[in-house]
């Protein structure tokens, strides 16, 4: 798939149809990928597919002018056409290079399964449906359902529906869908009360760096309701009950945009568990609306788009 | 003074010991957010796990929100109300070099011009006992940074881990105060020096992560103009405020009054160069494009603050690549910055 996605990429570049590639190349760090955006066809032999490729890039979207080739997985191609849904982006700027995800692997998750942190691991394999995790020269075996993000075990749509090239063979999801929602199971299993105080509790520990909503494709505004102080909404101190009201509203402004790709999730640096409120309310547009997000670009925006017969006794 | 030492199992009387006296933080797990926290009093659990806080002890001082003072109106007159000032002394166990180190640059902005009175209360009112590490992640860059897993010269007291024991160094007078009257320590033979040096050099031989920052001062102050590398250089950012916040010298802070009808409280929080929204309140961003708050981040650590104190406002202690959602590396930045003007200043 990555000599693939290198020849496509150079073939672009050198054909004039883009301006810039954006990807992923190897990170700093062990065990990372980071983003890659270029316009020379000399760096495309950076460029990877390996289970750490966490990003969403059509984040970036909004912020870059001319066209590019951007690698998607199946959840941010369809941030990627919401986006469009929602004239942010314009299909004819975009040359979607399509990953068929067989899933990502939640580094945290590894951590904790054999007690030792990212940079003290010396290798990790996928194979399949099992993942060799090396550590003081013994390989550990997982199955792949124990170490991936819980958002890859609730995925549908791996492989991504909006596409110019597809990468690779259409992926089938993990289907370990129950295991993706422990965190919500979890949390429905309680009474309100005790919810209120789970949240009041991970509230407390925000630092509202926004790395949450600045990480997130769907965060498009381009002035955040909480930076307005005129009026002021929200308090910029972190006090948990404005913490909780920013997290709160930003939910319901991305509801309908939200792919559950899980990057605010991740980006947290204080691992609040963001995506326990986002998939909820991923689930409750479902079931509201019947509608998922960037499930196909001709299809109008949910929240956006308003239906003469929708009129109801409150709105005329 | 000799040096002490005291077997890590009796660390926990230690403590105890210590918290009579003292208002102790501890490096504290706090769920999956490890910072710096009250000891619980029970145990020195910390000891298994603990490498680095992802919060810097910062927060001990420069708390993410802080009560500057309430105030209300009544009859037209506005009375004002200090908050409850600490009058517990406060110590805090286990602090790694890079972050005492980061505490001295701090205090040279907080007293700069005048004695920040928030900053101060709490810095002179605490006393820093360290820990050496052992266990360096592989994004730390202290000894570039002039620092080295053990420095044992911005604290009151260091601990050096010998094995089964902790070497127990006092280094300020109010350190040596302390161990003078500090009950359950022996006194360290040659043999014991010799093995927290050889812990001592184990430790820098882990710190792998190596960037020259011998001209970066200058490199920065020839490139301030050079916006095709800080576009390049701040394409893959978020602007989120991950790197500054969790820096251990980065002292942004906005200031805000919460307000319900007649009464108040002005509070300080966290800010960052990063927002888009920086400085919004007195007026609009001077850098609103992101590579030029990218910019102002590089400058501000390795070109401002060695121009006005003379030393980098940086302690190599990698939380910010260790923490960045895009793996935005800034030794990779510095190493990038290019080595002579490509542009002609204006």
């Amino acid at each position: 798939m990555e000599q693939k996605l290198r020849s496509e990429a150079r073939a672009l570049l050198e054909q004039g149809k883009v301006d810039y590639i954006f990807g992923y190349e190897p990170g700093s760090l062990k065990f990372t990928t980071t983003p890659l955006l270029t316009r020379d066809k000399n760096d495309v032999d950076r460029l990877v597919v390996n289970p750490f490729i966490v990003n969403n890039l059509a984040k970036f979207l909004t912020e870059l002018k001319g066209r590019v080739g951007i690698v998607v997985k199946g959840c941010d191609s369809r941030s990627l056409v919401s986006l469009i849904q929602d004239n942010k982006v314009a299909r004819g700027n975009v040359v979607i290079l399509g990953v068929p995800c067989e899933g990502l692997i939640d580094l945290s998750k590894v951590e904790k399964l054999v007690g030792r942190e990212r940079d003290e691991l010396d290798d990790i394999l996928r194979e399949g449906d099992k993942v060799f995790v090396t550590v003081d020269g013994k390989k550990r075996e997982f199955p792949i359902a124990d170490v991936a993000f819980d958002k890859c075990l609730a995925c549908e749509l791996p492989t991504p529906k909006e596409y110019d090239i597809l990468l690779g063979a259409p992926t089938s999801p993990i289907g370990q869908k129950d295991a993706g929602y422990t965190a919500i199971d979890n949390l429905k299993g309680k009474i309100p009360q005790e919810r209120w105080e789970f949240w009041k509790k991970e509230f407390s520990r925000c630092i509202r760096c926004y790395a949450c909503r600045n990480v997130c494709p769907a965060c498009f505004c381009q002035r955040c309701f909480v930076e307005e102080t005129e009026p002021k909404w929200v308090e910029p101190t972190a006090n948990w009950q404005d913490n909780l009201l920013f997290q709160v509203v930003r939910n319901i402004h991305v509801a309908g945009r939200c792919s559950d790709c899980g990057e605010c999730e991740r980006a947290c640096p204080v691992k609040i568990p963001l995506r326990a409120l986002t998939r909820e309310m991923y689930d409750i547009v479902g079931e509201l609306f019947d509608f998922k997000t960037g499930m196909d670009k001709n299809e109008p925006s949910l929240m956006t788009h308003y239906e003469k017969e929708e009129a109801e006794g409150l709105i005329r | 003074m000799a040096n002490m030492k005291i077997n890590k199992k009796d660390l926990v009387q230690l403590l105890g010991q210590w918290s009579q006296e003292f208002e102790l933080f501890v490096p504290s797990r706090d769920g999956d957010n490890p910072r710096f926290l009250p000891w619980d009093g029970k145990d020195t659990g910390f000891l298994d796990w603990y490498r680095n806080t992802v919060i810097p002890p910062k927060s001990t001082m420069l708390p993410p929100v802080e009560e500057m003072f309430r105030f209300q109106k009544e009859k037209g007159k506005v009375q004002l109300e200090a908050p409850s000032a600490d009058s517990k002394r406060r110590l805090l166990f286990g602090i790694r070099p890079c972050d005492a180190n980061a505490m001295t640059l701090l205090d040279k902005n907080f007293e700069d011009g005048y004695e920040d009175p928030y900053y101060f209360n709490r810095r002179k009112n605490t006393l820093l006992v360290g820990l050496a590490c052992t266990r360096p992640y592989d994004s730390c860059f202290c000894t570039s940074m002039g620092g080295s897993p053990s420095d044992a010269s911005k604290v009151d007291i260091m601990l050096t881990d010998i094995g089964e024991q902790f070497l127990v160094e006092a280094v300020t007078d109010a350190g040596k105060d302390l161990i003078a009257k500090t009950g359950g320590l022996e006194e360290a033979t040659e043999a014991d020096a010799a093995r927290a040096e050889e812990s001592r050099k184990a430790a820098e031989r882990k710190v792998t992560r190596k960037v020259d920052t011998s001209d970066i001062t200058e490199r920065l102050r020839a490139s301030f103009e050079d916006k095709e590398f800080w576009e390049k250089t701040a394409a893959k950012c978020v602007s989120c405020g991950i790197c500054t916040f969790l820096c251990p010298t980065c002292y942004c802070f906005f200031i805000n009054d919460e307000t319900n009808k007649q009464c108040g409280v002005r509070c300080k929080g966290w800010d960052s160069c990063a927002f888009s929204c920086y400085t919004r309140m007195p007026m609009e961003n001077p850098r609103s494009e992101k590579w030029k708050r990218v910019r102002q981040k590089m400058a501000h650590k390795y070109e401002y603050y060695p121009m006005t104190y003379g030393v980098m406002a940086c302690t190599g202690c990698g939380r910010c690549i260790r923490n960045c959602p895009v793996n935005w590396d800034i030794t990779q930045v510095i190493k990038s910055v290019p080595a002579k003007a490509r542009v002609e200043s204006k």
